[in-house]
């Protein structure tokens, strides 16, 4: 039955791919979806499940290979050719517009608002008015009118990308009740989710993307959980160098950034980690536990409701990231044009940093040149392209990112996935000078999107998971898989 | 933001109270507009000696042009755009309808308005057509139309000038000479246009993807929404506003008037009407009916500071100080209510 003739398949691709500019987010990717399964699209970060959905939901055109709903091709050049194609998404994304009413989108989409309520009803959901601006509505809520709305087109496979996500456990049984249903009627789902458990609970069968190609399509049962994860990884996971820690029986530096049951919205649910002077802490977590959001809160960036932050033993309720900046915490964030200055040049952007440490309009900043020219020469920042930060590649971005901060001077330095998108050499030398900022005493919290780094570089690797703190661990005893494992919060269950 | 009630206000039983709390509290800048616009007329009524049906005709003609202008930039505004060169196109559409209709009857001029409100669409659908694929920002390209306009303008008309039928006259302001006491033509010249506009933009599907672009592009994307056609026909749609408005300018005078001047003034006082109708620049958030309460008061400062004796020439300080006390006003409002919740 599973084995069943091509043509039989509901959905079938074939070696999909697609890059944007440099990167390949998917190299090429197989999958095959029979009528009445629950097929599950599993992937570590960057595997390239979101990629593959956004195709087949027809919102990014695919360079290569081919999509067949029933055996015969469909062309997906907009949204609604997927409609058309009986493909209907629920995105990562709520796809509902903030400023107009329930009923207004609906209209916009051209579903009866009679079938969504039907189907919210069916949910049990407290149906929301359907004249409520959808910016006043909750998120969880709104996944769910989002699930509702796709329901109403009557899609002959429905796409889940990460519903559960931001969904209390109430409302995840009422997803899986929905997609049991579909299933029932003849129907099939196609869901991606990083919770392995949700997997052996409601899905028939599993497609493993890995590093952009489909890799294995396995039937999951019962304690599957690590041949799971052996997929995503793959057999050939690289092995690791012992790499930069050379640091066993160093002593242990104060305490100087310190944070206690952290609470923000839904994001942050009591997060709490101790951060010391001298060592580089290593954050691990699937994409969506609130890393981001620890990583704005403890920058300035974003307020946090309850629990506690100390700077150096000093409570802080930081209003703005100057608070933060004034007390030596700085950031480093993923996004390096973000941080800097692109338009301006070089000189300008390492010395921005120093303009906080002048007091009023008319002191002039002092020893700016050799600060400037001292960060350049120990960053080994490339000077041909510095009229403007914009044209540095983004491995010398982001040592522009780190380098303003040396010339100004930090105690703790908050590293947001530094090296995304950075060639190898580059990735080294900050590693090496992450490791030498630590030695001089400096604090370093560092997350990377990329499992394999954070084990390389860190001296401890705390994990979050759905919005705290779960478990730390020894970068000795973290490979991939055990980190993976622990990422996906199956330490208390599995182990 | 979201708070508890907001999650279980709603069950399907809502109340007819809870309803109408709600659509006054939605429509309440709107609302607002319009008391603040009875309020400056039933001013104005207790300055002057007699205020009748000649001051309700006078106002209501008088102020079409602006309101007309006003609909045409709400609609770009309201889609995540803005449009510069709308009073241009005005003066534009009334230096050609001037010239084409000089000595033409009722049916000519007729033919030739609807030709010059089409043309007006048409010709701004091409700058629409023009941002959405170039990805220009809209400020710029349509800066750049604020002079090609204007100066096609002066191509058609050289100088002052032109004319048009009694009959048309009549249609717009009233009355088949410009003056007269007769109000209910431009009252319904004014309140038709604003009705039908209104109605499309919040009910039809076409309409919605306006408010859409402007709200969240992510989001429309994935709803189905072609962000393109929806760019075109913002501005398409205040391009006939604006044909409109040139149109309404030429039955008031009798006449064409081709001068930059105009233009600049015509932009400015469409802008100031959509900032304060309540239409968020930045797209989404408002509604067309506010801006005509707008374009209304903005009008009738003039007589009113006429009557009151003061030099008119300050009317210009106060629309300003007008506009910034409402928005500080409708602030300081918003940061009460934030504060409650």
């Amino acid at each position: 039955m599973r084995e069943a003739a091509p043509q039989a398949d509901l959905l079938r691709t074939h070696e999909v791919a697609k890059r944007y500019g440099s990167v390949v987010a998917l190299r090429s990717a197989s999958l095959a979806v029979a009528p009445g399964e629950i097929h599950a699209l599993l992937g570590a970060n960057g595997a390239g499940k979101s990629t593959l959905v956004k195709i087949l939901s027809g919102v990014v055109g695919g360079d290569a290979g081919t999509v067949d709903v029933h055996g015969a091709p469909v062309e997906l050049r907009r949204p609604l050719d997927a409609l058309e194609a009986g493909l209907g998404t629920v995105f990562q994304d709520p796809a509902l517009v903030p400023d107009l009413t329930v009923e207004q989108n609906l209209r916009l989409t051209g579903v009866s608002p009679e079938r969504v309520r039907g189907w919210l009803a069916h949910m049990e959901v407290d149906v929301p008015d359907l004249d409520t601006l959808v910016k006043r509505i909750p998120l969880p809520i709104l996944r769910l009118l989002d699930l509702a709305r796709a329901l109403a087109h009557e899609p002959e496979l429905l796409m889940l990308d990460e519903i559960t996500a931001a969904l209390p456990g109430d409302y995840v049984d009422t997803v899986f009740g929905v997609m049991r249903e579909w299933r029932a009627q003849g129907h099939s789902v196609l869901f991606i989710t990083h919770r392995l458990g949700e997997v052996l609970e409601v899905c028939d069968r599993a497609t493993v993307l890995r590093d952009g190609a489909d890799v294995a399509t396995v039937t999951p049962s019962e304690g599957d959980e690590r041949t799971l994860v052996e997929a995503m990884l793959g057999e050939g996971a690289p092995t690791r160098t012992a790499g930069h820690r050379e640091r066993d029986g160093a002593p242990e530096g104060p305490v100087v950034l310190e944070a206690r049951g952290l609470t923000a919205r839904t994001a942050l649910k009591g997060c709490s980690l101790e951060l010391r002077a001298g060592e580089i802490l290593g954050v691990v977590g699937l994409e969506g536990q609130g890393q981001e959001r620890l990583f704005d809160v403890l920058s300035g960036d974003r307020p946090f409701e309850g629990g506690e932050l100390r700077v150096e033993g000093q409570p802080v309720k930081p209003r703005s990231p100057y608070d933060m900046i004034r007390r030596g915490v700085v950031l480093v964030p993923a996004d390096r044009l973000h941080a800097l200055l692109p338009q301006r040049s070089l000189r300008e952007n390492l010395a921005s940093a120093l303009y906080n440490t002048v007091g009023s309009w008319l002191t002039p900043v002092r020893g700016e040149r050799p600060a400037v020219e001292g960060t350049i020469e120990r960053l080994e920042i490339d000077t041909r392209a510095q009229r403007q930060v914009r044209r540095l590649s983004g491995g010398n971005q982001q040592k522009v990112a780190v380098g303003r901060w040396l010339a100004a001077g930090f105690r703790t330095l908050l590293c947001f996935d530094p090296t995304r998108g950075i060639d190898i050499g580059t990735k080294e030398q900050i590693y090496r000078l992450l490791r030498e900022l630590a030695d001089d005493g400096a604090a370093i919290l560092y997350y990377a999107s990329e499992f394999t780094e954070a084990p390389v570089i860190c001296d401890r690797i705390i994990v979050v998971y759905d919005g705290a703190v779960v478990t730390e661990l020894d970068p000795a005893e973290a490979d991939e898989a055990t980190l993976l494992n622990a990422a996906h919060g199956l330490e208390e269950n599995v182990t | 933001m979201t708070t508890a009630t907001d999650e279980r206000a709603g069950s399907s039983a809502t109340t007819p109270g809870v309803r109408l709390q709600r659509w006054l509290r939605r429509h309440g800048w709107t609302i607002g507009v319009w008391l603040l616009l009875l309020a400056f007329i039933l001013w104005y009524a207790t300055l002057i000696p007699a205020f009748g049906e000649f001051q309700i005709a006078s106002i209501a003609r008088n102020s079409l042009p602006t309101v007309y202008l006003a609909l045409a930039q709400s609609v770009v505004v309201i889609a995540g755009g803005i449009d510069l060169g709308i009073g241009a196109l005005m003066v534009l559409a009334n230096s050609a309808s001037a010239r084409l209709m000089e000595d033409q009857g009722f049916a000519m001029t007729l033919a030739i308005a609807v030709g010059v409100v089409l043309g007006a669409a048409l010709l701004n659908a091409l700058v629409g057509l023009l941002i959405a694929v170039s990805e220009i920002p809209d400020v710029v390209v349509t800066l750049g139309m604020l002079f090609v306009y204007s100066g096609l303008a002066l191509l058609v008309l050289p100088s002052p000038g032109g004319g048009t039928s009694p009959g048309l006259r009549f249609l717009f302001t009233g009355s088949e000479t410009g003056v007269g006491t007769n109000y209910w033509m431009p009252i319904l010249m004014l309140a038709l246009p604003t009705a039908l506009l209104a109605w499309w933009m919040t009910r039809s599907r076409r309409g919605l993807s306006l408010y859409a672009i402007g709200s969240d592009l992510g989001a429309a994307y994935l709803s189905g929404v072609s962000i393109r056609r929806a760019k075109v026909v913002s501005y398409a749609v205040a391009g006939g506003f604006a044909g409109l408005a040139g149109i309404a300018l030429t039955t008031l005078a009798n006449s064409g008037d081709p001068r930059f001047i105009n233009a600049l003034n015509a932009l400015l006082a469409s802008l100031a009407a959509v900032v304060l109708g309540g239409i968020v620049l930045g797209g989404g958030v408002g509604s067309v009916v506010g801006a005509v309460a707008a374009g209304i008061i903005l009008f009738t400062l003039n007589p009113i500071l006429t009557a009151m004796g003061i030099d008119p020439n300050t009317t210009q300080v106060v629309r300003g100080v007008l506009i910034v006390l409402v928005m500080m006003v409708a602030g300081l409002l918003e940061w009460r209510r934030r504060r409650a919740e």
